[in-house]
């Protein structure tokens, strides 16, 4: 192997907060060759990010770093260097990409000068000259149109291209190495498999050295050549890709490896009953525009004629990219929002003119569970008041003490300790909180629960735990679900069913190994290739 | 399910928190704040026990000495070396020319100083108390901060003013929060055709010019009325043009919080409006409520003492800090009495401790900041 472009060594970073020292990273080595792609992987709090920030020097002001730290890059220790040599060497010789495409560019500013910018700092030459090279750039990352681009602002692209905006400015000054923080986390999946095979190619041209931060494996195992799994801060293994993945030593990576969604649904009874039903559902937002004395408005249809059917002990997928109108449907067929048109029949009775009030009987029966588990609960209270609310707003359980223990049975189905029920939300991490919002629907003893993509806010590993149980409790309480996802992995290891959506209509109906077996339209194709190969060839 | 020593999510071990021990921790932890926190104590300390605080009370008028100058305590005997803390009684000199009475320490005349002296009674909850912190053994006047016109101790008046200054406050404070909780909250819950008239409403009340506004309002009060009648209606003018802020900060608060999730789920299961209001929305925008009033209360401070001064706030009568600088209007007495000018000090004093307390209290509250 050549000399390594970037080593470090023993890095360690402890956080000053209110409740004391915490040790992010505690001693964390490894190294990058020029060319190379090292991928960092690990769950949320593992310290892979930190690591890289503190590469940086970019670490939050209550942040601390280690006396032994030692990193050195192409032969220097720039642990040591000071804020202003720093500034020379950040978005020159080393760049880096962040996981959010929305917020990394400032909206008011073109991304064109936004690029210029960088060029600017670290190469004295005229905006003219810059701007020229910013539409080079952004024809080297693939956006179509590239001088049209470069007098866009950061609202007027799509997540894709506004992280294509955000290579080609971690590319402007050719570094030497890139560090890219889950780059592709908050992409749909078609576009994560091309913005990873952008890089790949980039990487390539360039040869550049790229640390890839990510908590997906099928990413790390496609894309890297060397692999360190990272865990509570410290570095449980390291290895090329191919022994790692073919061969993994510490129990951990073991585990990580394990844990694909896997199996597939119990086969449904071919006589159950429709439980949940709607027909020709139309849903559109109104929005207003034009000029003050011109008012208009038009119609966005969010969901165009779609009609459903979940029978009892069904799980039904629902699939299609962000903007699909997948979670609109869920949420208006659970009445949470209204429809302009179609009806909805739950176990025979229309609800779909019931008013608030009047659905207040069927809620129990119906419940939901949300996509963002920090959201979702409500951060001042604790657990047992969250679980208990539907049971005190139904009048379930006839006093409090009945009430806890149905509060403790809930916990205890979503494998929760019951001391669980007397802390705050902000305790749990992803996963735990998921269990709880679990919980709350299933206390209610529901027949039919949305799932609006229940796991696509957690980390793999913990994902494949929650649709273990999500299919432990369904046979367990004969449950139907709806299943709102842009995964389809996920989607077949739990659903019947599936219904592949984009922009308001149905693409594709039937049973999930069907359409994921013979995909009829591109568009399907594409997720699946997505989501089982990821990075397109 | 896996092994649990490989689930990565364990539930951490160690202490753990709620909200409030969070801010807490984090609210000790800033200095300035908790310089702030501690006057603003002592502030109400002194407000709700000013009888006791003050040695005289505050209509109790020492005929021989009029305007007479703040009196040192001395420590050191004049022979040398430490004392029991006293101060030296007054001689009266008049200039022949100008018939200007000029006071002198006479040292020959020395009142010495104790804690827990007897002196004017002082009622708390109805009961009659004669005990002050600080007096002179001899029972004679001493007189920290000067006597006014009609020989008033400045000293007591002040502490006594704290009372109706912090009154006001506390009463404006509260009951602007009050109503700008109730209006913003359901103007940002509900939304819709009650939104779009409360929110005009609001602009027309903030749309007013505060200072002729002020005057115009105090003007139409009855002059013939009590003190405390024109007290409460003053309180009630502050009120009616402060609540609009609060309920146009919370309104915006309370429509991000409304698209919460779990404003959501708690529809999801069945709650009606008035229990989501109270159980999620509400406690969630505490925070903001309590920092808004404490920087509500400096603001009404200078408001108060500002109206008064002009004469047209609370009424003598009653003391409070502003009914104090009344006194000094005129340019004759402030050069000839600018000791009358203390309970400026007071008036800056609280108004910087609310303020660091208040700061200190925004970042300790901040959900996001964990340092």
């Amino acid at each position: 192997m050549t000399e390594p472009l970037l080593k470090v060594e023993n890095v360690v970073v402890d956080f000053k907060t209110a409740t004391g020292r915490v040790h992010a990273v505690r001693g964390v080595s490894y190294e990058v060759a020029r060319g190379e792609t090292l991928a960092v992987v690990g769950e949320s709090g593992s310290g892979k990010s930190v690591t890289a920030r503190a590469i940086m020097s970019m670490l939050a002001e209550n942040a601390s770093v280690g006396a032994d730290t030692k990193i050195t890059f192409d032969g220097e220790d720039i642990s040591e260097f000071s804020e202003a040599k720093m500034q020379r060497i950040r978005g020159n010789r080393i760049s880096m990409i962040f996981q959010e495409p929305l917020t990394s560019l400032n909206p008011i500013y073109r991304v064109g000068d936004q690029v210029a910018e960088i060029i600017q700092v670290h190469r004295p030459m005229s905006k003219k000259d810059a701007l020229a090279e910013v539409v080079q750039l952004f024809r080297e990352v693939q956006l179509p149109d590239p001088e049209a681009r470069v007098n866009q602002y950061p609202h007027e692209m799509s997540g894709g291209q506004r992280q294509r905006v955000m290579i080609a400015m971690a590319l402007a000054n050719k570094p030497d190495l890139l560090i890219a923080d889950e780059p592709t986390t908050a992409l749909d999946v078609t576009v994560q498999a091309e913005i990873l095979s952008l890089l790949k190619a980039l990487q390539k041209s360039h040869n550049m050295a790229v640390i890839l931060i990510t908590h997906d494996l099928t990413v790390v195992e496609k894309t890297s050549d060397h692999v360190v799994v990272m865990r509570y801060g410290e570095v449980v293994e390291r290895g090329t890709t191919a022994d790692v993945f073919a061969n993994p030593q510490h129990p951990y990576t073991k585990h990580l490896l394990a844990s694909e969604p896997k199996g597939l649904p119990e086969p449904l009874n071919p006589n159950a009953t429709p439980i949940m039903q709607a027909d020709n559902m139309r849903i559109a937002f109104r929005i207003a525009h034009g000029s003050l004395f011109s008012r208009k408005s038009t119609d966005i249809v969010a969901v165009n004629d779609i009609s459903l059917c979940v029978r009892r002990g069904e799980t039904l997928g629902i699939v299609g990219e962000s903007g699909s109108g997948k979670t609109t449907l869920g949420m208006a067929m659970i009445r949470l929002l209204d429809a302009n048109a179609g009806t909805i029949e739950f176990n025979g009775q229309r609800i779909e003119h019931l008013t608030r009030k009047e659905m207040r009987p069927l809620r129990p029966r119906i419940q939901v569970v949300f996509q963002d588990p920090f959201s979702s609960l409500n951060p001042r209270m604790i657990v047992q008041q969250i679980i208990e609310e539907g049971l005190i707003v139904n009048g379930i359980g006839a006093n409090s003490a009945e009430r806890k223990e149905l509060v403790a049975k809930a916990l205890e189905e979503v494998q929760m300790p019951r001391d669980a029920m007397q802390r705050f939300p902000h305790e749990f991490s992803g996963g735990q909180r998921q269990r709880l919002a679990i919980a709350r629907a299933l206390a209610l003893n529901p027949d039919f629960i949305l799932l609006d993509e229940p796991t696509s806010a957690l980390d793999l590993s913990i994902q494949a735990q929650i649709i273990e149980l999500l299919r432990d409790l369904r046979a367990k309480h004969d449950l139907s679900y709806m299943f709102i996802s842009h995964d389809l992995k996920v989607v077949k290891a739990l659903c019947h069913n599936v219904i592949v959506m984009q922009n308001g209509n149905v693409i594709e109906a039937g049973p999930t190994s069907e359409v994921l077996e013979n995909p009829k339209s591109s568009y399907t194709q594409r997720l699946v290739d997505a989501a089982f190969n990821v990075v397109a060839a | 399910m896996t092994d649990h020593t490989l689930n990565a999510e364990e539930i951490k071990p160690g202490v753990n928190l709620s909200y409030w021990q969070l801010v807490r921790r984090r609210f000790i932890r800033n200095r300035y704040g908790m310089v702030g926190f501690f006057g603003c104590v002592l502030i109400l300390f002194i407000s709700v026990f000013a009888g006791f605080v003050a040695p005289y009370h505050p209509e109790t008028k020492d005929r021989e000495t009029i305007y007479s100058p703040p009196q040192t305590v001395r420590i050191f005997a004049p022979e040398g070396g430490l004392t029991h803390p006293y101060v030296l009684g007054y001689q009266e000199e008049m200039d022949p020319v100008t018939y200007e009475i000029t006071f002198v320490p006479d040292p020959t005349v020395r009142h010495d100083l104790a804690l827990f002296v007897k002196g004017d009674t002082w009622t708390f909850l109805g009961i009659k108390f004669e005990t002050h912190l600080i007096g002179t053994t001899d029972g004679r006047f001493v007189h920290f901060l000067g006597t006014d016109s009609l020989g008033r101790d400045v000293f007591s008046r002040m502490l006594v003013g704290t009372k109706i200054t912090m009154l006001m406050g506390l009463l404006v404070m509260g009951a602007s929060c009050f109503i700008g909780t109730l209006v913003g909250v359901s103007s940002g819950y509900f939304g819709g055709r009650l939104d779009m008239v409360v929110q005009r409403i609001v602009e027309f009340v903030k749309s007013f010019p505060d200072l002729p506004l002020y005057l115009a309002l105090v003007a139409i009060l009855p002059r013939r009325a009590e003190p405390m009648t024109i007290f409460v209606m003053f309180a009630c003018i502050l009120v009616l043009l402060r609540w609009a802020d609060l309920s146009r900060e919370l309104r915006g608060k309370v429509i991000s919080i409304r698209s919460m999730e779990y404003v959501r789920s708690a529809v999801a299961v069945g709650a009606s409006d008035g229990r989501i209001i109270r159980r999620h929305i509400v406690p969630n925008t505490s925070s903001h409520i309590i920092v808004w009033a404490t920087y509500q209360l400096p603001e009404v401070i200078l408001l108060e003492s500002f109206l008064s001064f002009l004469g047209v706030g609370v009424q003598a009568p009653m003391v409070s800090w502003g009914t104090m600088l009344n006194q000094v209007r005129d340019f004759q007495s402030f050069a000839a009495a600018p000791w009358l000018m203390a309970p400026v000090g007071m008036i800056v004093i609280s108004v910087l401790a609310f303020n660091a307390f208040g700061d200190g209290l925004r970042d300790a509250m901040d959900p996001y900041s964990n340092d």
